[in-house]
């Protein structure tokens, strides 16, 4: 048999953070009896706590579900999930770009989301099936009539048919399996052509090494076959091929159609990169599958260890998670304030927050981070193009002829009452008004090109804050645009600490400045000596306040009954020092360092 | 020499910024705890070796107790055997205090009485909960000097709720003219769990705390009335020997020197902390266990609460403690204690303290600059090993 198995539909689900992506996997998981729901932790295929907690997926998970449907065949489900975050889009496309069909979920309440938008169009370009599903129709404010209108008018696919569910009291789950099997067209392929696989993910492994999860497009794989990765012309020998139910299980061979992993002692992820395209290296295939690209570090930031004896610690933990994240870029770094650290490069601002959490948790590392900053393109005297990521190391004032910044269209869909919050939003955020389009009478897409920082420096938060919650943000960098940039300095105790120097827009410089000393003041406590905090753009001090000397600090009374009590508060204040960072003579708290993200108006 | 610290754990009412084991003064209470007290009494005698240098009688308020009964206690305590020139004080409050029950302490060898007279402003005592006016301090040391006790001591708070440091000022006056050897000065602090803190509530610090109407000073008008205390006091002849305490040459308690000094003492009555050859317990903090525990033959300690000190929270006590006094650390006693010189231990944590004038090493001896004893905490946690 030279065809793809007739019995194979591989599938992904579309949905915004919260609209039962999650729920609705485990159901089908749960209703084809993949694992009993003894075994069903809630929501197995985010498999991260972080995820769990968060309830977004970061680690894209794929599992085979067997079905027996209406018909009496049996068919393999294969359930690719994606990441549900703007940080991740190129992650999402290529894990749609492994299947034939999508899930299209949408909350009955809700309506669709800009999140949702731009992967169902992703998967349009992908040339997917999509099936619309409306989750949640249990609830008191559900309106499937109004979601279906809105699905046919904003992305114009027929609703007719749109599958009514309620993941969470497993209605409607059967329907939905029927649709996969019927409505989504079987893998194309041969499995007699050379070897062609889709690389959509992967993870480490301490015993198997890096694992790339695949799809296979043609031909198959097996143990003993040798692989070529086709965007760095690497070679391994397989030894382990299996399939996720969703534990790994091993199998003989994977066919066109199918999605699985395979196992070779790869020993780093960097290898088996997103996108990439698996060949036989016996004999491979002519051309790789398209859409390759390398993952692009949109923000950067320094991390360092509080502990400074910390440093090699913090090191073995970013290669470990490397290991996990290709997409996590890291260079040595070093910064007069706070010593030997890293330069770290992320998808995003949530990738990065990722990151550090995962740092402090998993690793148990104290982390001292510095303000986020995006790449900007640096023209100088001598006519050279420098890309700076770290403000500090920006060219000196009179050496430079202009400074240009990334520049982002984006894309906001929310409710009618809430267009002029939006507008004034991203006036005060630099932003170019592009176009307006009501999609429904109660719903408008608003586009958008902002500077990236802009972005970083708390825009989700208040894009969250001014439309109650109702907003959803999408993005793309679009390129690179002039703008008149400064760089602001923060000096505490008469010495800038580089960690805390910025780049921003010379008008915003004054107000920025004025609310970092003010905010500094407030996080930085008393010290033994008064300390001057300032904000200067090159010699130039445009704030000053001054945390006045520390007075009280005393144990009234120490008598025979005090003692061990007294011990341990002061041990306990010794450990609470510990998670100062000392520059200079000053102690800084850790969240010093991020005060110049979040700044509250 | 070790010493001796007895709980009295009765009050007339709790003061409301009390964080200190007591309860209302009760017949039928009292007489349990002093049965208790005498089994204890009997059951530790042997836990201490060598002559006790001196007694600490506290509380609670040792003088709520009724004269029969306080003689009684101190007939008990007479199993223990003082050094001829052993320290005595018993703690008293102003409301509370009789010439018959000076008399009978002065009868048993008491030598030292220690007046909580807190404040000389009679708006600020009730509103912290005393039961007392000043007028009743006045009449007190009346009373103590005509029982004939020459070493009196005075407790007074500051940073009260609505205290200015003019009140403050008047109140150490006061203090002064009724010429006390020896001044216990407390900034007061909010204990969690106090009724104090409790009518606090969730206040932030930034807002500054306040108990009503009445705003209690923040750390800077704090720091201020201390200063203003210590140099006042200074040119009134007081010696400033320990962060909260003063007193004329030769006057130093030496019961709490001994403490610290870093010396053994054992401590009796529910409540009451011992610390005997690097052990730490603390006795239960309940009248009825404490007496049917020592009925039972046992003594009377909450387990979960003994101690064993290591090595290095021995030395980070003894620095914890000894930079709390003006004669501070000397290197070669430490050296004996602990088998090693200061500096191997703090080499580079001293030395940073010492270039920077903020701990002075002169003559053998280690100590904190007074200037910072303000901030001592800031200074001592850095030693913690």
């Amino acid at each position: 048999m030279a065809q793809a198995s007739t019995k194979i539909r591989n599938f992904s689900i579309i949905a915004h953070i919260d609209h039962g992506k999650s729920t609705l996997a485990d159901r089908l998981i749960e209703y084809t009896g993949t694992l009993s729901s003894r075994e069903l932790k809630d929501q197995v295929l985010d498999s991260m706590d972080l995820e769990r907690e968060r309830g977004i997926t970061i680690k894209l998970q794929a599992v085979r579900i067997r079905y027996q449907a209406k018909d009496g065949e049996i068919y393999e489900l294969n359930l690719i999930d994606t990441p549900g975050h703007v940080d991740f889009s190129y992650e999402v496309s290529r894990s749609l770009a492994a299947c034939e069909g999508a899930l299209l979920v949408v909350d009955a309440a809700q309506g669709i989301e800009a999140q949702t938008l731009a992967n169902i169009y992703l998967a349009l370009e992908n040339d997917l099936e999509i099936i619309p599903v409306i989750n949640k129709i249990d609830l008191p404010s559900a309106d499937p009539d109004r979601v279906k209108r809105e699905i046919e008018e904003v992305i114009g696919l027929d609703a007719s048919d749109a599958i009514l569910v309620s993941a969470k009291m497993g209605l409607g789950i059967e329907d939905i399996l029927e649709a996969i099997v019927t409505r989504i067209p079987p893998p194309q392929g041969d499995d007699e052509k050379p070897l062609k696989s889709l690389i959509f993910d992967s993870k480490f492994d301490p015993y198997r090494g890096a694992i790339p999860y695949i799809r296979v497009f043609d031909g198959k794989i097996s143990k003993g076959t040798n692989i070529k990765m086709m965007s760095s012309g690497k070679t391994f020998e397989i030894t382990e091929v299996g399939v996720f139910t969703p534990e790994m299980n091993i199998v003989e061979e994977l066919r066109a159609g199918q999605v699985g992993y395979v196992a070779g002692s790869i020993k780093n992820v960097g290898d088996t990169r997103v996108g990439d395209t698996i060949t036989d290296a016996d004999c491979p295939v002519a051309e790789a599958l398209p859409g390759y690209r390398k993952a692009v570090s949109m923000v950067f930031c320094g991390l360092y260890p509080v502990e400074t004896s910390d440093y090699e610690k913090l090191r073995d933990a970013l290669e470990k998670l490397q290991l996990n994240d290709a997409s996590l870029m890291y260079e040595n770094e070093t910064s007069a304030a706070l010593g030997f650290g890293f330069r770290c490069g992320f998808l995003g601002l949530l990738h990065m927050e990722i990151v550090q959490e995962r740092l402090e948790r998993e690793f148990g590392l104290g982390i001292v981070t510095t303000a986020p900053s995006v790449v900007y393109k640096v023209n100088t005297v001598n006519q050279e193009q420098v890309y700076v990521d770290n403000p500090a190391l920006l060219p000196e004032e009179g050496d430079i002829v202009s400074i240009e910044e990334p520049v982002v269209k984006a894309t906001i869909l929310v409710p009618s009452e809430f267009v002029g919050a939006i507008m004034e939003l991203n006036q005060e955020k630099r932003g170019t008004f592009l176009t307006m389009d009501y999609i429904t009478s109660s719903r408008v897409s608003l586009t958008y090109e902002l500077p990236l920082s802009e972005i970083v420096y708390d825009y989700f938060d208040q894009l969250k804050s001014r439309t109650k919650g109702y907003a959803s943000l999408d993005y793309e960098l679009i390129g690179y645009k002039e703008a008149n940039l400064v760089k602001l300095d923060i000096l505490i105790n008469g010495e800038i600490v580089d960690a805390l120097s910025f780049i921003v827009h010379k008008e915003k410089a004054y107000v920025r400045g004025r609310r970092l000393v003010e905010k500094l003041r407030s996080l930085i406590p008393r010290q033994m000596f008064e300390v001057p905090i300032q904000a200067a753009i090159g010699s130039r001090v445009i704030a000053r306040e001054s945390i006045r000397a520390l007075r009280k600090d005393v144990l009234a009374k120490c008598y025979g009954g005090d003692i061990s009590r007294k011990r341990k508060l002061l041990e306990k204040q010794k450990e609470g020092k510990k998670r100062m960072k000392q520059v200079g003579s000053v102690e800084i708290p850790q969240e010093a360092f991020m005060a110049v993200l979040k700044m509250d108006d | 020499m070790p010493s001796l610290y007895v709980h009295v754990p009765f009050c007339q009412k709790k003061c409301n910024y009390c964080a200190f084991f007591s309860i209302p003064y009760t017949g039928s209470k009292t007489f349990s705890y002093l049965q208790g007290m005498e089994r204890e009494i009997h059951m530790r005698l042997g836990e201490v070796s060598g002559k006790i240098a001196s007694l600490f009688l506290g509380g609670g308020t040792p003088t709520v107790l009724s004269a029969e009964e306080l003689e009684g206690l101190l007939n008990s305590l007479e199993l223990f055997a003082f050094s001829p020139q052993a320290e005595k004080t018993v703690e008293a409050n102003p409301g509370t205090l009789e010439l018959k029950k000076l008399n009978i302490m002065s009868g048993y060898g008491i030598n030292r009485i220690s007046l909580g007279a807190q404040s000389f402003n009679d708006l600020l005592l009730n509103r912290i909960g005393r039961i007392h006016s000043a007028q009743d301090i006045t009449r007190s040391v009346k009373l103590i000097r005509q029982a004939g006790f020459d070493n009196l001591n005075l407790d007074l708070m500051f940073g009260l709720p609505g205290q200015t440091l003019s009140d403050w000022q008047e109140t150490l006056q006061k203090a002064v003219d009724l010429e006390p050897e020896h001044l216990s000065l407390y900034a007061l602090t909010i204990e969690p769990g106090t009724p104090l803190a409790c009518s606090l509530g969730e206040q932030s610090y930034e807002q500054s705390y306040s108990l009503g109407s009445a705003v209690i000073p923040d750390d800077d008008m704090q720091a201020d009335m201390y200063e203003l205390a210590a140099g006042y006091l200074r040119t009134q002849g007081y010696w400033h020997y320990e962060i909260s305490n003063f007193a004329r040459p030769g006057f130093e308690c030496r019961h709490n020197l001994s403490y610290w000094r870093g010396e053994d003492y054992l401590g009796l009555g529910p409540g009451a902390v011992s610390c005997l050859n690097g052990m730490r317990c603390k006795n239960v903090e309940h009248i009825y266990k404490y007496c049917r525990l020592t009925q039972q033959g046992l003594k009377p300690v909450e387990d979960s609460e003994t101690e064993i000190l290591t090595q290095k929270e021995l030395i980070f006590e003894y620095i914890m403690l000894g930079f709390r006094t003006a004669e501070g650390i000397d290197r070669e006693l430490f050296a004996r204690k602990f088998g090693r010189p200061i500096q191997d231990i703090y080499g580079e944590v001293l030395t940073h303290y010492i270039d920077k004038g903020i701990i002075c090493s002169e003559k053998g001896r280690i100590k904190l600059n007074p200037a910072y004893y303000f901030v001592a905490n800031s200074i001592i946690k850095d030693f913690s090993l």
